[in-house]
Parts: structure tokens; C-alpha cells; sequence
């Protein structure tokens, strides 16, 4: 059997190029994909080996999140529960005290504002207050003022609307909790900051474990690149297998790191809630969606770098 | 066909593989690159695949000049040569019959011209026997007719040969020389370098020997040493 003759050479690099452009890219025709799939299975202990570092780095990652958005959300409800409350003078009409609302209300950085008349208030006192449960039989007359209850949108917010509520005619005085307002504005503040240095600290270190294991996993087989570009492979030819490799990886430990992530949080939820319930922790519907977002777009965004950055030194004309 | 003209080549580590080395190879000709360890034989076949490229002169490959070759086309060069390396670098995990298709299927060839070529190549080197099995399971012989298989799959135009005979005993040596002249004799360039004194004087072909990265002499028949 003889082929002379029967394989064309291409011309002149001009002709050659346009052989290749007519035979179109070879994901379009799925041999990328086959190569890839191929390329898992003859390299399966090294292939398991990355999968396996990648999850573990996605489930440290994710987890890193998972607290973060948590304590921004112990932050916010924090927030959420200074109060600003301004005392209305004792001799408006109910017509004048609801201009006062609406003109807190208007107030910038103001969440919310309810007015509380002054037997609602006697009556919170006397809940929060077991043994005055009686006074009110005592008294003649109701002696607290009706009063405007603010929450303000933040703590950093809740000076400068105690300022202006104090100004607004027919309010008489103005009471906040300062020294405790300033503490929280502190501690949420660093709250924040921590959450996103650990969560940034934990993506980074993910990152470089991932990149490394991948650039190992190249490293092993460098003679078959070696060869590929002997024979005269195109890079891209080359890159599109180990590329989609990389993907087809950081979907797999995608997919464990989220089988775990959901199981441990589901768990650690009802456990908190049980045994630490002042502690607020975010419903599953709440913080997973954000938290799996991350971990499937790292996973497959490190697998394409990690091929990618793994492979382009071997890729050099 | 190949065309070096002024080469020098110095590495960045400051070695100096080549200089002012001329050569001109003609179509279907078979060259001998011979000389000691460093004098830079190795350093020819890597400008000839612009693996590295010259810091003097100018290579020419088939009319190319590789020195404004953009790197987009270096493939497309390596197309038109096939390499047979002295340690085979044969894929372990894969069969005979693969090792050679590989060079074919990551090329873009057509996928329906693979097989009966690389049936051709096995026919050639005499290895369509073994094609199912596996390359720890041949000879070193075996193994370097695999290796030259695939490096005159895709029908280049030149075939290198970087001591190809390097790691195998004399009979088995023999029948790798045979079939690069058979090779040659179908009008393929075949340009091979070795120490293998023995095949060169044999043969009696063209033989360059460099010393030093120059050019100490260039013979159309001529012997691994000359008589001095």
C-alpha cells in the first residue's frame, strides 16, 4: 500500500493557513472535547488529585463567604436595632403631632419612624419592666409624653438625625444612645472589614493552590505537549483540550464543594438556632445562593487559568 | 531546500553553539551532522525547527526565511518536518498504532486519511505487528522504528534525525539506518547526527563536521574522520 503522492503538503504558508481556516476550529468539530475526556481518563490519579485540591479550596472558600455574609448580616441586624426617640410636647393635637411624623419621616437618612402615644408607651414599660406591672393603678394620670420612634438607615446616620429631629417644631427633646452608638459604628465597621480580608484571604490562597496543582498536573505531561508542538500542532490546538480539561475539573469539585457547603450549613443552622438563638444566622434561601455563585464561577474560572498558565510556558515557538 | 548562511547562535546563558556556520542542503540529499559532545550539531536541527532562532545570519527552510517566520507559522513549518529523537518520546500510556496517529490527529488531519497512513508508516518500518501494543513492551530498535513511523506519517519534506542510533545496539542500529535510507531514497531530505562512526563510514554520504560551532569540513562522501 503507498500513499505517495496522495498527501498534500500545503504550498506556501498563505495556502497552509487557509487549509486550517477550512477545516475550522476543532472544538467546533467536539475533537476538543473527546481529547479532553480522553485526557481525564489516561491521567486519572493526577486528574482526581487536582479535582480533590480544587473542592477542598472551593469549600474553604465558600465556607470564608458563607461567614462573611453572616457577620455582615449580625452587623446589619445590629444596626438595625439603634433607636432614636424624640419627645413630642405634651400640648399638640393628634393633626400636629402626625405633621411632626411626617416631617421626621421626610428627615434624610431615615429608615423608619412610628409614632408611639404615651399609653402604648406605659404599656412597653410595664412588659419590659416585670415588677412595675402595677403602677399604672398607682398613677392618676399618665405621666410619659407621646413620643417618635426613629431608626435611622445607618449608625453613622443616627447623629445627624437626632440633630434634625431635635429641630423640628413640637419636638421637645431628642434621646440616642451615644457612647453605644459609637461603639457600634466601630464594631460593625470591623466586622466588615474582617469578613472581606478573611473571605479575600481564603479566595487567594485557593487560588494559588489551584493554579499550582493544575501547572503540575501539565508539568506531567509535557513530553505529549513537547511532541504536539514538534509535529507542528497549532497553540490553540493544543491549549483547547487542556483548557476544557481545566473546566470540566473545576465543574467537578464545583459540584462537591457545593454537596458539602449545603450539607455542613443546613446542619450548623438548626444547630445555632437551637443552642445560640440570639445569635442571628441567615436562612439557607438567603446566604447559599451567593456563597455557590462564587464557588462554581471560581472553580471553573481557576481551572481555565490554571491550564491556561500552565500550559503557555510549554507553548513558546 | 535548507539554507544556513553566517550562523551564529549564543545562548543567553553566554555559550556559543554556532558561528558562521554555512551550509546549504539540497533536496533529497543525506547529510551527516558529526563532531564531538557541543560543537553544535544538536543546535542545527533545533534552527531548522525554530525551536531556537539564529543571533547571526539567516536560516531558510523550503524558501521560508525563519528568522521573519511570524510565530503563527511555525507550526505549519513543523508540518513539513518529521523528527526522530535518540529517546524515542513515544507516549507510554498509548499503543504503537496511536503513537503515530498522534501526530496525524493533532495536526487536523482529515480523520478518515489517519488510518490507512498510519498503516502506510507501520508497513514501512516493518512494525504493523505490533501496533496494538504497547511501546514498554518493544525493543529499543522497535521502539525507534515506531518513533520514525511517526515522524514520516504526515509525508514531510525533510526528515531530522537528532542520534537516532544513540541508544540502540549495532543491528538494531543498522536496520534504522536502512530505513532512513529508504526514506531517502523516496526524496525526502534526511539530515542525521550521530557519533556512530561505523554507519558514516558504511554509508558513505554527505558528512559535516562541526568542531566548535564551525564548520571543520563538508564532504559529499566522505568518512566519520579523515585521514590525518
Amino acid at each position: 500500500m503507498s500513499l505517495e503522492g496522495s498527501i498534500k503538503q500545503p504550498a506556501d504558508a498563505a495556502d497552509a493557513r487557509r487549509v486550517l481556516l477550512a477545516r475550522g476550529w476543532p472544538w467546533v468539530r467536539g475533537q476538543a472535547l473527546r481529547d479532553a475526556i480522553g485526557g481525564l481518563r489516561r491521567n486519572g490519579l493526577m486528574a482526581a488529585a487536582a479535582t480533590t485540591t480544587i473542592a477542598i479550596a472551593l469549600m474553604v472558600a465558600g465556607g470564608g463567604v458563607l461567614a462573611s455574609v453572616n457577620l455582615a448580616h449580625l452587623a446589619s441586624v445590629l444596626e438595625s436595632q439603634v433607636e432614636i426617640v424624640g419627645f413630642i410636647q405634651r400640648d399638640l393635637t393628634p393633626q400636629q403631632q402626625h405633621r411632626v411624623l411626617a416631617a421626621a419621616r421626610d428627615l434624610p437618612g431615615v429608615r423608619s419612624a412610628e409614632l408611639v402615644g404615651r399609653a402604648e408607651a406605659l404599656r412597653r414599660l410595664q412588659k419590659t419592666y416585670g415588677s412595675l406591672a402595677s403602677v399604672g393603678s398607682h398613677l392618676k394620670t399618665n405621666p410619659l409624653p407621646d413620643s417618635i420612634e426613629v431608626r435611622a438607615s445607618g449608625p453613622g446616620q443616627v447623629r445627624a438625625v437626632a440633630a434634625a429631629l431635635e429641630r423640628i417644631a413640637g419636638v421637645q427633646d431628642v434621646l440616642y444612645g451615644t457612647p453605644v452608638v459609637d461603639r457600634l459604628v466601630a464594631l460593625t465597621r470591623a466586622v466588615r472589614i474582617t469578613g472581606a480580608v478573611v473571605a479575600g484571604a481564603l479566595f487567594a490562597a485557593a487560588l494559588l493552590i489551584v493554579l499550582n496543582t493544575i501547572r503540575l498536573t501539565i508539568a506531567a505531561r509535557r513530553q505529549e505537549i513537547e511532541i504536539m508542538t514538534l509535529v507542528g500542532a497549532t497553540p490553540g490546538f493544543i491549549r483547547g483540550p487542556f483548557v476544557l480539561e481545566g473546566v470540566l475539573q473545576g465543574a467537578a469539585a464545583a459540584l462537591a464543594a457545593t454537596a458539602v457547603l449545603v450539607a455542613a450549613y443546613v446542619y450548623l443552622a438548626v444547630q445555632i438556632a437551637g443552642s445560640l438563638p440570639f445569635l442571628p444566622v441567615l436562612e439557607s434561601s438567603a446566604a447559599l445562593p451567593g456563597a455557590l455563585a462564587v464557588v462554581w464561577l471560581l472553580g471553573i474560572a481557576v481551572g481555565i487559568a490554571g491550564s491556561e498558565i500552565g500550559i503557555r510556558r510549554y507553548l513558546r515557538p | 531546500m535548507i539554507n544556513l548562511s553566517g550562523v551564529g547562535k549564543r545562548y543567553p546563558t553566554g555559550v556559543v553553539a554556532l558561528q558562521d556556520v554555512s551550509l546549504r542542503i539540497e533536496r533529497g540529499e543525506f547529510v551527516f551532522l558529526v563532531g564531538p559532545t557541543g560543537s553544535g550539531k544538536s543546535t542545527v536541527l533545533k534552527l531548522i525547527q525554530r525551536i531556537e532562532r539564529p543571533t547571526a545570519g539567516r536560516v531558510e527552510v523550503d524558501g521560508l526565511d525563519l528568522c521573519s517566520l511570524p510565530d503563527s507559522q511555525v507550526p505549519l513549518l513543523r508540518r513539513g518536518l518529521g523528527v526522530v529523537f535518540q529517546e524515542f518520546k513515544l507516549l507510554s500510556d498509548r499503543s504503537v498504532a496511536d503513537n503515530v496517529a498522534f501526530a496525524l490527529r493533532v495536526t487536523e488531519t482529515d480523520p478518515v486519511e489517519v488510518a490507512p497512513r498510519v498503516q502506510w508508516a507501520l508497513e514501512t518500518v516493518g512494525m504493523v505487528h505490533r501496533a496494538d501494543d504497547l511501546p514498554a513492551r518493544l525493543s529499543g530498535g522497535e521502539q525507534q522504528r515506531v518513533c520514525l513511523a511517526r515522524a514520516i506519517v504526515a509525508r514531510p519534506r525533510i526528515v531530522l534525525a537528532d542520534e537516532p542510533t544513540g541508544n540502540l545496539d549495532p543491528e538494531a542500529a543498522w536496520e534504522i539506518m536502512q530505513l532512513l535510507s529508504a526514506v531517502n531514497l523516496r526524496g525526502t531530505t534526511v539530515v542525521m547526527t550521530t557519533h556512530n562512526n561505523t554507519l558514516v563510514d558504511v554509508l558513505r554520504r554527505r558528512v559535516v563536521e562541526l568542531h566548535a560551532g564551525r564548520v571543520m569540513r563538508d564532504e559529499s562522501r566522505g568518512l566519520y574522520q579523515t585521514a590525518r
